[in-house]
């Protein structure tokens, strides 16, 4: 457990994924959108963003292994951990710049009221 | 007899008892709190039953209570953190130099927090040999389990 707890303090908790759950509401889309080009559209971004999102918790996955394997010997050296933190934030920059980029695409498919019907639970 | 009444023995009758009487409640409803409290409890427990040395066990534990403080505050700031970005999206006029200003913030935090997890891993390295660190890094308990399952999910 200690391990565990260790690397998960490290990386933040789960608040280095913070915009997957948008990629989660193609239903919401289907249903709130008319079937047009539009929605094609805003589902297609959205079929992007699940892509990225995956792509990166895979990312977070490799760096978790890292260091529960760093954490776990006993001579382990802060230059070690470091290298491992180091590689996993540059890939979380650079997949909020990405998610951050997607959202806006998908925000041209979408019109304020749709947005606000798929997005009413989180005002 | 004597190993179940072993401080480990204890340590399992506590955890049965919180999950029996957790059941009682409701199937399956343990607060979470509970099993927080039990997991580190069953942490602590095998850091007395491992390290002999007075002084290197109460560091030890010492370095365990800090690390419940520090796990609270972090599960804190992931909510506050969830709770935010979700009203920035949900508000169709957020410009995107309000989310980068947001994640900027939250990376800063997240930088900051290395410092600490670093200087808490070694302390508490420092306070046991090799062959301790091996046994307690690979304590598992029912509660511990139930703890990195919540944690994860927050």
């Amino acid at each position: 457990m200690l391990i565990a707890l260790f690397t998960m303090w490290l990386l933040g908790g789960s608040s280095t994924s913070l915009l997957d759950y948008i990629a989660d509401t193609r239903d919401s889309a289907k249903t709130i959108m008319v079937k047009d080009e539009r929605q094609k559209e805003a589902l297609n971004t959205l079929k992007a963003m699940k892509k990225r999102a995956r792509a990166h918790n895979k990312q977070a996955g490799k760096a978790a292994k890292g260091l529960n394997k760093a954490f776990r010997d006993h001579a382990v050296t802060t230059a070690e951990i470091d290298t491992i933190w180091g590689i996993y934030f540059t890939e979380v920059d650079q997949y909020n710049h990405d998610m951050i980029k997607l959202r806006f695409e998908l925000k041209e498919h979408i019109s304020r009221e749709e947005w606000a019907a798929i997005f009413s639970d989180e005002q | 007899m004597r190993r179940l009444f072993s401080r480990r023995g204890l340590g399992l009758l506590s955890v049965i008892l919180v999950f029996v009487l957790g059941g009682c409640a409701g199937k399956d409803d343990v607060a979470p709190v509970d099993i927080e409290k039990q997991a580190f409890d069953d942490l602590r427990t095998e850091i007395r039953e491992l390290i002999d040395d007075p002084a290197r066990e109460a560091e030890a534990i010492a370095q365990v209570d800090a690390l419940v403080t520090e796990l609270d505050e972090l599960r804190e700031r992931v909510a506050d953190r969830k709770k935010r970005i979700r009203q920035l999206n949900a508000d169709y006029d957020t410009s995107r130099a309000e989310f980068e200003t947001f994640f900027e913030k939250v990376n800063m935090e997240i930088r900051s927090n290395r410092q600490r997890v670093g200087d808490s891993h070694r302390a508490l390295r420092a306070s046991t040999t090799p062959e301790e660190w091996s046994q307690i890094s690979k304590t598992r308990t029912r509660a511990m389990n139930s703890l990195i399952k919540s944690m994860q999910a927050t």
